[in-house]
């Protein structure tokens, strides 16, 4: 595994403290996310497990900022500053990364110009990254994420297949290295190879200055991402938590059981509302 | 309805045909032209009305007058490569490489291409954009005053682009230049035109011609980058003829905040002919830009496609056509048009126009997409959510939309010229 040359923990910071707290997301006035409650401390990694609509993407979506989810209620913060009182990309440079489910085509704008623009974004004024060591070192991100170096000057994402989509958003989590890393579905579309490079990328930035929460359908991930805790989300908030064993029964076992113990007929936010 | 247009025109072809020492065919041709003018009535445009259109132009200057920076620095950088300048429609500088001299190729300033390679001229001048085809046409036919020719002998292939700057200055009032490039059989150029007006003077009338000529196997590429400054109101014509198995390559950028209607039009007159025309436009202040690119397959396997990007600011109003039409026995003929039109500013308007016309009922494919929105929010947050700040990431955003067409432009003096121009108008 090549070594990112940029050194970990360039913040030269502690370890992130993420703090959620009795979080209301609403979306076209229909309330999603209902009083979920979550924190994340530097090296550990989170996995939010759950059926579909349940709330897991809006979590994620309305954690970066993103314009079409209200905040109706609650807290976010990182390490005690407000970051629902923060922009997008205020969040993204205090160190937050969303991998996006469905990131957006931007034609003309090519990744290599996207993802300098924004490195040097979070590095600041002044600090900016000499062009030649920022091409290196995608290149070498890129050649371990066994990405085409032809994807560099490729448009953002135009004309990318799923696959490729989820391997970008990838390239660009170790490009920037965030320390608040929310991977929403980032297993989709995947196959077995690609799943295990991701896998890879994700357990080489384990760290204690790096916190991660990962959303998947799969426990299939979490066989090359080992969690330190599970979380199921069911009806908008949190219904259980536990260890990796979590994962593994729900996998083996499906959701019926927890739903039956705690007495929930439709998991998703359509109906209780 | 009452005709209002005021014709009060301060030179006459008369004057020009003495003052250039011109031939009788000119001097007939511009006469002609003349007539025709005075008698055709002003064009009826759809969405653009020149009822109150004046038609002054002129007087022409007898010297070039003192040069616009912009377009002093644009020829500064041009140094050593092939372009005719012309300032108020005086030939201030004409530069051949002697490489393309040697090839045969030539390049001048049209009235002394008149007087030193009359047959070619005669041959082609006004045989692609005719006098008798409207108003503007017979005025720049009667009027044209500073212009180019450029002539590829057969077989040579021009790897170097050829360039024409045409300025007109504070003192000018409007002007008609004209240019005319023959590409003659299996040959292969670049031309690239660069027009700058500074923008006084609202009474008067600029009026460009511009014809290409690719014949049999030629292949050209044409660019042509316009800013028209608030003051003349801006017609202009340029046209392409494309024989057999030729192809024209149109590319070409128009900012500023003047009043123009604009023709842009492939003839794919021979069979197997193919043209694309890729145009981006940049509307600022009140800019009211009438844009139709257009492009006529009457030869069989035809092929054409037209991609027209918009983005308009301030109160800019644009109406950009994309029209083709198949004429019968086009056989097999192939065509595509894709318009987007980018609203920056909320008084600004725009309408994308596609127009498709077919007479033969045996063509391969015939599509169209046509788009007027705002800059796409999911994609302005996608930005945002990796650390750019949101002024920068729309700047990225729409520098993305024109950028693609920027680079198509087949010389890197006059694109890096219009990225700059482009970023002044982004920033401002």
């Amino acid at each position: 595994m090549q070594e990112n040359t940029l050194g970990k923990g360039w913040y030269g910071m502690a370890g992130p403290l993420f703090h959620i707290e009795d979080l209301h997301v609403s979306v076209e006035d229909k309330e999603i996310v209902r009083g979920l409650n979550l924190t994340l401390k530097g090296g550990e990694i989170h996995a939010i497990m759950g059926p579909n609509g349940t709330g897991k993407s809006t979590l994620a979506s309305a954690l970066m900022g993103h314009p079409a989810y209200e905040i109706i209620g609650g807290k976010v913060t990182l390490d005690g500053e407000d970051v629902l009182e923060m922009s997008v990309d205020e969040r993204a440079r205090k160190g937050m990364f969303l991998a996006m489910q469905y990131p957006a085509e931007v034609p003309g704008v090519s990744n290599a110009n996207f993802i300098r623009t924004a490195l040097n974004a979070r590095l600041g004024e002044g600090n900016e990254i000499p062009v030649m060591k920022f091409h290196r070192e995608l290149q070498a991100q890129m050649k371990r994420l066994n990405i085409d170096p032809v994807f560099a000057e490729r448009y953002l994402n135009e004309g990318f297949s799923g696959g490729e989509k989820k391997r970008n958003e990838i390239l660009q989590m170790v490009m920037l290295k965030p320390r608040v890393v929310i991977l929403d579905e980032i297993d989709s579309g995947l196959d077995i190879d690609a799943l295990k490079i991701v896998a890879e990328a994700v357990n080489s930035m384990r760290s204690p200055e790096v916190t991660f929460l990962i959303i998947t359908h799969y426990q299939r991930l979490l066989q090359y991402i080992v969690p330190d805790f599970v979380h199921v989300m069911m009806q908008g908030r949190i219904v259980r938590s536990g260890g990796r064993e979590l994962a593994e029964r729900l996998e083996a076992e499906g959701y019926d059981w927890l739903k039956h113990e705690l007495g929930i007929e439709d998991e998703t936010v359509g109906v209780q509302a | 309805m009452a005709e209002q247009t005021t014709t009060i025109v301060s030179v006459t072809a008369e004057a020009l045909s003495v003052r250039y020492v011109e031939p009788d065919w000119l001097r007939k041709m511009r006469a002609g032209a003349w007539e025709i003018f005075q008698a055709a009535p002003s064009p009826k445009l759809e969405k653009t009305d020149l009822r109150d259109r004046s038609w002054d132009i002129g007087p022409y200057a007898d010297e070039p007058g003192s040069p616009s920076e912009e377009a002093e620095a644009l020829v500064g950088e041009l140094a050593g490569q092939a372009y005719v300048h012309v300032r108020n429609g005086v030939a201030v500088a004409v530069h051949l490489p002697e490489a393309l001299a040697a090839q045969g190729v030539v390049m001048t300033d049209l009235h002394t291409a008149v007087r030193d390679h009359a047959d070619l001229v005669k041959a082609h001048l006004g045989t692609v954009v005719k006098p008798d085809e409207g108003k503007w046409a017979a005025l720049n036919a009667a009027l044209w005053h500073g212009g180019i020719f450029v002539y590829v002998p057969r077989n040579v292939v021009v790897d170097t682009p050829v360039h024409f700057v045409y300025e007109e200055t504070g003192q000018a009032a409007g002007g008609a230049p004209r240019a005319l490039v023959v590409a003659d059989e299996h040959s292969a150029l670049s031309y690239v035109e660069v027009f700058l007006t500074a923008g006084s003077q609202p009474d008067k009338v600029h009026t460009g011609v511009t014809e290409v000529i690719a014949k049999t196997g030629a292949k050209v590429t044409a660019a042509a980058v316009g800013g028209y400054r608030k003051g003349p109101a801006n017609f202009s014509v340029r046209r392409a003829h494309i024989g057999n198995d030729a192809s024209v390559d149109w590319v070409f950028a128009d900012i500023g905040d003047g009043f123009s209607v604009v023709l842009l039009e492939s003839d794919l007159a021979g069979d197997g002919s193919a043209s694309t025309v890729q145009g981006i436009g940049i509307g600022t202040g009140r800019q009211h830009l009438d844009l139709t690119a257009s492009v006529l397959h009457h030869g069989r396997y035809s092929t054409s496609d037209i991609q027209l990007h918009g983005a308009m600011k301030d109160r800019a109003n644009a109406i950009y056509r994309s029209s083709t039409h198949i004429f019968k026995g086009a056989v097999g003929a192939g065509s595509e048009q894709h318009d987007r039109m980018l609203m920056l500013d909320k008084r600004a308007r725009a309408d994308a126009i596609p127009m498709l016309l077919i007479d033969e009922n045996d063509v391969q494919r015939c599509g169209h997409a046509a788009s007027v929105g705002r800059i796409d929010q999911n994609q302005v947050y996608y930005l945002m959510s990796r650390g750019i700040p949101r002024s920068e990431a729309t700047k990225m955003i729409i520098w993305g939309y024109l950028e693609p067409t920027v680079q198509r432009i087949p010389s890197e003096v006059v694109r890096t010229h219009l990225v700059r121009r482009i970023d002044r108008e982004l920033e401002a």
